[in-house]
């Protein structure tokens, strides 16, 4: 048998390939990683095996949510250690190949040599992939898991077990009455909002960006300062300012302004519709300022000469903006137009602050303005269904990661970065 | 490379199926450390409410040296403490005893995170009956009350005296109607919300969940959209449409306006609780707290008594010792002194005609209209109860909807809501 066969069957075993290979040193370095994983995490790993299959199976000593946190982070450990058992297979074979064709194997030195000069970015964003795995990759395969147990009120530690029950809770989003006629319902506004709002916010930036840009304008500075402003008190203050000012029978907005050109009052706040209107203008307020700032960059950043030159091809003002500046300012922002879709459709804290998600809606248990995540903040804090909460967040995700997904794709700031 | 896959896809199956067959419920080494505890020193872990600790130091320093414990007490807002438990407990780092509004009692009890207790008839008797019903589930109690919370009503002395006070609410709305002109109001209520709704509703007849004899509650019989409560419902509209009670109070930001508006000195009257007497005390309003006014039929206005209540872990490794500290905490002595500090109104039915409690005019207020109040449901089906109540009764407010159809849709929901999630489990 060639010897790239031999050495990676006796790796099975790792470091004994290595042996084999005659590379004592890093066999037997493979050997105690090997022993020392056993030995760390063997316990982590049965516990959490048997707990992520089975959940618990005793109340009280098994808390079937440790069990299932337990469970990932066996998991996650346990592709650490294939990677590392992968590596030792794959170091097996390679060596036992240039046996094979009479080349010497290689020295520690020199593979030492290659780790060093190849490897160097993996070693320095180590670190960072681990805090990432475990902050970030973690949370998410955790969330993602309790939407396929009946993890609620009646199932909770510790007098009760959760259990799997695979794709029940997503068919029941869609099979219970009120909330398959609220979730397509708060679904829709959700997307409008989405589409409005960041719209909004985005053309209102890029146009103020280069109305205060042209040459024309004095004191541009100033300008561009107060302009910043919205951006320079924290949001929830804005947002909380605003309802105050939207007030239907106290608010300046109804009594001072609108009053002043002799307007009805509007009711901002107990009217769906004047509600989400509010809730648009807001968000356009709280918005623009970050793409005017960002617009404004990249306007400095283009060229005069193109300019010049379509001056003198004869081309009109209009022509300028919209072959030059628009194209040059979408390339550049493109990103960062779509990070605004994905934060709108996740904006929280304006729909919770400025009316809960009020105002109220006959027959549905979400209300006027609640977009999902507020929906799903509502369903969790209320009674306590957390696998309806998870289940309906991969929906919310599957949904954000989508479309962004597909806009990234279709922009050309990405292809040309790669 | 090809083959090299081929042989790495076969070698991780065989280790995979390994180390699988290897796990299994092999983990009784984590049991048998228990026996140890009882040659430790004795302690215990209070979580007591926030800037409330002042109110049962004396107690503790008194039940640690009868008993020779040592009593740790930290604060936490009292509300929350439940969401900390479901951790901390767990963790091993959780409380011997802990408080929570009894509405959080039957949720804390289906998740099984407090325990029975074991009180006898005697020490149950010492406290008012409906107190004490609020501490059961089934008939069984799982916490003894600390102190008791209802809606009054407050009134500004600058804009209307003592002896000017109306009565019923049928008085206040024909007040409210001589001082309403859209900036200023004569009586304010948050009509909008079922906690405050169910004084006018309940007093008609209208109820959340129907009761058996023995006071537990039925989920299956929902009666806010009774004939009784649609009767209170239509009364509530009326101060709505005719412009007394302002669009501006309703909904989310209602609760701060309405606040604003009687600190301000543009509402003569507001319902509200005793957890606003600091904040109108230090905004300077020269106000005075009554029980709740009459309803058109003659019956008192009821109001939801809130129980606060001191319950034991079911993590507790010293269990019975958390039980003797909880009778001992809520008895009748220790009770008096909490509220001497804390001002918080006791739940011990002897303290309702002392002086300490007689003479402070929240006490007093409180304590009457105790009498025509309504538990809070506990059980968990409640949490459904509140926002589609809510909504109905907001649109009732704003006029969108008609008290009927509104309230029969909101019971549609509960219905809906208690099938989906509170069915066959």
């Amino acid at each position: 048998m060639a010897h790239r066969t031999i050495a990676p069957l006796l790796s099975i075993i790792p470091g004994l390939g290595q042996f084999y290979n005659k590379q004592w040193v890093k066999g037997l370095v493979f050997l105690i990683l090997a022993a020392a994983f056993f030995i760390a995490f063997g316990d982590l790993l049965n516990m959490g095996f048997w707990g992520l299959f089975t959940l618990g199976t005793e109340v009280p000593r098994d808390n079937s949510i440790f069990l299932l946190a337990e469970g990932i982070i066996a998991l996650i450990v346990t592709a650490f250690g294939l990677g590392i058992y992968y590596w030792n297979l794959k170091d097996a074979y390679k060596n036992g190949k240039l046996r094979d064709e009479n080349f010497p194997v290689t020295s520690l030195k020199s593979e030492y040599q290659n780790l060093i000069a190849q490897g160097y970015p993996y070693l320095v964003s180590g670190p960072s992939l681990f805090l990432l795995i475990f902050a970030v990759i973690f949370p998410i395969l955790f969330s993602f898991a309790l939407a396929f147990t009946n993890y609620d009120l009646y199932h909770s530690p510790p007098a009760n077990l959760a259990d799997w029950v695979g794709l029940e809770t997503f068919a029941e989003i869609f099979t219970v009455d009120i909330w398959r006629a609220t979730f397509f319902d708060v679904l829709a506004w959700t997307v409008i909002w989405t589409v409005v709002a960041s719209t909004l916010q985005v053309s209102l930036g890029i146009f103020i960006a280069i109305v205060v840009n042209q040459k024309e304008v004095r004191f541009k500075r100033f300008f561009r300062t107060i302009l910043v402003l919205p951006w320079a008190v924290p949001g929830f203050v804005t947002i909380l300012i605003f309802a105050g000012l939207f007030n239907d029978s106290f608010g300046a907005i109804n009594n001072d302004i609108l009053a002043f050109f002799g307007i009805d009052p509007v009711p901002w706040m107990t009217d769906e519709t004047w509600s989400r209107l509010a809730l648009i203008l807001m968000q356009g307020w709280l918005g623009f300022p970050y793409i005017f700032i960002v617009t404004t960059g990249v306007l400095q950043s283009i060229p005069d000469d193109l300019y010049e030159a379509a001056t003198i091809d004869g081309a009109s003002i209009f022509a300028k903006f919209k072959n030059i500046t628009l194209p040059m300012i979408f390339i550049a922002m493109a990103p960062i137009i779509i990070t605004q879709f994905t934060f709108n459709f996740n904006n929280f804290n304006i729909i919770y602050l400025f009316n809960g998600g009020g105002p109220a809606v006959a027959g549905s248990t979400a209300g006027g303005t609640d977009i999902l995540v507020s929906w799903i903040y509502k369903l969790t804090m209320q009674s306590s269904q957390y696998s309806l909460a998870a289940a309906l967040t991969i929906l919310l995700s599957i949904f954000v990661v989508g479309i962004a997904l597909w806009q990234f794709r279709r922009t050309n700031s990405f292809k040309e970065g790669a | 490379m090809k083959k090299f896959k081929k042989y790495f896809g076969l070698m991780s199956g065989v280790a995979l199926s390994l180390s699988l067959a290897a796990c299994g419920p092999q983990d009784d080494a984590k049991e048998g450390g228990d026996t140890k505890e009882a040659d430790k020193p004795k302690e215990l872990l209070v979580w007591e409410d926030v800037m409330k600790g002042e109110g049962i130091k004396d107690a503790i320093a008194k039940f640690e040296k009868e008993h020779d414990v040592k009593v740790t007490m930290v604060e936490k807002q009292y509300t929350k403490q439940i969401e900390d438990l479901r951790l901390d407990g767990p963790a091993g780092t959780g409380p011997d005893v802990l408080t929570m509004p009894s509405d959080q009692i039957g949720t804390a009890v289906t998740e099984g995170l407090i325990k029975e207790l074991d009180v006898d008839k005697d020490t149950q008797e010492i406290y008012t009956e409906a107190a004490m019903n609020a501490q059961k589930v089934n008939g069984k109690v799982y916490g003894l009350p600390k102190a008791v919370e209802t809606t009054m009503l407050y009134y500004n002395k600058d804009l209307i005296s003592e002896d000017q006070l109306p009565e019923t609410l049928d008085e206040w709305y024909e007040y409210s109607k001589g001082v309403a002109d859209g900036k200023k109001f004569g009586f304010l209520a948050l009509f909008d919300q079922i906690y405050y709704a169910n004084s006018v509703l309940s007093g008609y007849g209208g109820y959340i969940f129907g009761q058996d004899d023995e006071g537990n509650y039925d989920p299956k019989d929902i009666g806010i959209n009774n004939e009784g409560a649609i009767e209170g419902a239509k009364y509530i509209q009326k101060f709505y449409k005719e412009g007394l009670f302002p669009a501006g109070i309703v909904g989310e930001q209602g609760i701060s306006v309405i606040e604003s508006l009687f600190t301000e000195g543009k509402a003569t009257a507001i319902i509200s609780g005793p957890w606003n007497v600091e904040p109108f005390t230090k905004a300077g309003v020269n106000w005075g707290v009554q029980k709740l006014p009459a309803l058109s039929n003659g019956k008192n206005m009821s109001a939801f008594v809130g129980v606060k209540s001191y319950n034991v872990s079911s993590y507790s490794k010293n269990a019975e010792l958390a039980e003797e500290f909880v009778e001992f905490i809520a008895n009748e002595e220790n009770s008096k002194k909490r509220y001497e500090i804390t001002k918080e109104v006791p739940a011990v039915a002897a303290l309702a005609n002392d002086p300490v409690v007689t003479e402070s005019e929240v006490a007093k207020a409180v304590a009457e209209q105790s009498k025509f109040s309504v538990l809070m449901p506990n059980i968990p089906q409640m949490n459904e109860v509140w926002a589609p109540a809510d909504s109905a009764l907001q649109t009732i407010a704003t006029g969108k909807a008609e008290p009927k159809a509104a309230l029969d849709q909101a019971v549609e929901t509960i219905e809906g809501q208690i099938e989906a999630k509170h069915s066959g489990k």
